[in-house]
């Protein structure tokens, strides 16, 4: 991505110095430095074109962005000037106070978790699908791509209440038809025992996301080259030697990137928990992510702080947020490497 | 594409492919119509056999459902939400995008890598202040919120793919017109932008269903009932009428309608677009 920022073409700044009228005037000296400053600014004119994304974008994403962490700094509920200045304590409190730090690593270690099932399965998974798409008639492979991503365009609310459907105890699909096939193993409060519940969730957002997952590692894999497949063919590699060995570690880069976005997205996971187990994320926090906890320190619902504290969340998402780029960018430095030319 | 998908060849052929395609097939499609069959139901139906065709066919649910569920008025706002957001978004993404691919001035890579930067950006990082903001514009409980806070959040995507794509397009035809004494304005808007419709498009699509899908922001942003985009709108409902699947679940399908449709309309279009933006 950093690279592509450089990448313009030398002539176009020419194209607009041959276009502009400005210099086509005539040079008079008493005018002259009327007209530069006005050729200076009609060869400009096209950053107003930038000014309405670049304000909303100021307004609305960055100066929150850093306010937020200005907010930090206060303790303060939200109502009223930001008088009561703490420094780093809300910083501190988070890290490391026992009422808050406990429930804020749970939430990260509940965040790492969620990530891990998704990236397995949607990698896992999404590769092999990936690789068994390259191997049908281009015909057949639009229909189950269509399919594949599906479900990432419900929205997250909808799949949420239909998980609820299916796994509700007593009423739902899954206990109901366990009881009528004896197989009572199966009748479990899977939502709502603190070992499966979030798993399950995770679950069902990698069956939610898996499709992304193959179209872009789909896409790396058709542009492999094909002689080295079609040379390992030859030689007498088995299809699944081909995948491990020639496909896997060609579409590395993909996969990391796969990684990355899981990564994001794990840690805005929001939706499907606070649909399926409430903004408390139960049974008994075991579902709290740091999207649920700082809802509830927020915007309220906590049970040992009634009252929101609008600086300690945004501290706490400070934080998130120093280690989620953190850790993004490592990602993107190894897809970076992996990268290979061909 | 073809060159690679039309290979056949080793003892594992095409159709040991298509079987395991099917199964990953059956696992997505089978709970949903699982769940459209349910939703005509009735209660005592759904609990005792929940598999297969509904015993009776209760068409009465939707009705109900969309009686007493309000959902009218949160589809209407969620509507409103998300036709006039990607509105906003193509307009000002795809002006934005076209100076930066465009032209070489100091600051372009620095304000592509901000626009970048936004990706990256947990909404919760910025929920407080935008909240506050809103509170202070006299802006909670109003559309325009939302759709405020969903223009400036599509921008990241949205610059960056029609940035990439702007780059591809040839750049005789901008020199022709400039000659001709077109200014920069007419030459995005009869030349560009036309030329820009597929990434356009797919800008559209992916806004439109985010902007559908999303909770959080009208979540804390909009609390009146009249106010609801249908997420909000729809949990409120479904605490209303808690447990009583046969409103519930017809109104969950009615609120997926609008982003099926546009998906049914335009899957090669969502697909053509992922692709595009996401090799290297």
């Amino acid at each position: 991505m950093a690279a592509g920022g450089t990448r313009i073409t030398p002539s176009t700044s020419d194209d607009v110095d041959a276009g502009s009228p400005g210099t086509s005037l005539p040079r008079q000296a008493p005018i002259e430095r009327v007209s530069r400053i006005k050729r200076w600014l009609t060869k400009r004119a096209y950053l107003l074109m930038l000014v309405p994304a670049l304000a909303l974008y100021a307004i609305f994403i960055a100066y929150p962005f850093i306010t937020s962490m200005y907010y930090g700094l206060f303790n303060w509920s939200g109502i009223g000037p930001l008088t009561d200045y703490v420094g780093f304590k809300n910083f501190q409190y988070v890290l490391s106070s026992p009422q808050f730090a406990r429930q804020f690593f749970t939430a990260i270690l509940h965040n790492l978790w969620f990530f891990a099932v998704v990236t397995l399965l949607t990698v896992g998974l999404g590769t092999v699908i990936a690789h068994l798409l390259t191997r049908v008639s281009h015909r057949s492979s639009r229909p189950y791509q269509v399919i594949y991503f599906l479900p990432y365009v419900l929205p997250p609310v909808v799949v949420g209440w239909f998980v609820d459907v299916y796994l509700q105890p007593g009423f739902g699909v899954i206990p109901n038809l366990a009881r009528m096939l004896h197989a009572e193993f199966l009748d479990q409060p899977y939502l709502g025992s603190i070992s499966t519940a979030l798993p399950t969730i995770a679950v069902v957002a990698a069956w939610s996301s898996i499709g992304f997952a193959v179209i872009i590692l789909l896409a790396t894999m058709v542009g492999l080259p094909g002689e080295v497949l079609e040379a390992a063919r030859v030689d007498g590699a088995s299809s699944v030697q081909i995948f491990l060995h020639i496909v896997l570690p060609l579409v590395r880069p993909t996969i990391v990137t796969v990684c990355t976005l899981n990564f994001i997205n794990s840690f805005n996971v929001f939706d499907l928990i606070y649909v399926l187990e409430g903004p408390l994320a139960g049974p008994n926090y075991g579902t709290d992510v740091t999207g649920t906890l700082f809802y509830r320190t927020a915007f309220g619902g906590g049970f040992d702080t009634a009252a929101v504290n609008l600086g300690l969340a945004s501290a706490m998402a400070t934080i998130s947020f120093v280690l989620v780029m953190l850790v993004s960018g490592i990602l993107v430095f190894l897809q970076k490497r992996y990268s290979v030319e061909y | 594409m073809a060159a690679l998908s039309r290979r056949r060849s080793g003892s594992r052929g095409p159709v040991f492919s298509h079987v395991v395609l099917i199964l990953g097939v059956l696992v997505i499609l089978l709970p949903l119509t699982n769940l459209v069959l349910m939703s005509f139901m009735s209660l005592q139906d759904m609990a005792a056999s929940p598999i297969g065709l509904p015993p009776t066919w209760h068409f009465s649910n939707y009705a109900d459902a969309w009686n007493q569920g309000n959902l009218g008025q949160y589809l209407i706002n969620s509507g409103i939400v998300a036709v006039v957001s990607v509105a906003g978004t193509l307009l000002f993404a795809s002006l934005a995008a076209y100076v930066l691919a465009r032209f070489r001035f100091r600051g372009n890579t620095a304000i592509y890598l901000l626009f970048l930067a936004g990706y990256a950006l947990p909404i919760q990082l910025i929920a407080v202040p935008l909240f506050v903001m809103m509170v202070n514009l006299n802006l909670i409980n109003n559309l325009v919120s939302v759709i405020l806070v969903y223009i400036a959040g599509s921008m990241p995507f949205s610059i960056f793919l029609l940035v990439n794509y702007f780059r591809t397009l040839p750049k005789e035809l901008e020199e022709a017109a400039r000659i001709e004494g077109a200014n920069e304005l007419q030459i995005y808007a009869y030349i560009d932008m036309p030329l820009a419709r597929p990434a356009l498009t797919t800008v559209a699509l992916f806004n439109f269903v985010g902007a559908w899908n999303g909770l959080f922001f009208p979540l804390i942003l909009l609390a009146d009932n009249s106010k609801m985009t249908v997420t909000v709108g729809v949990l409120s409902f479904i605490g209303q009428y808690e447990a009583q699947w046969n409103l519930i679940l017809p109104a969950l399908i009615i609120i997926m309608i609008p982003t099926l449709l546009v998906f049914a309309l335009a899957s090669g279009q969502f697909i053509r677009g992922l692709t595009a933006g996401s090799i290297k």
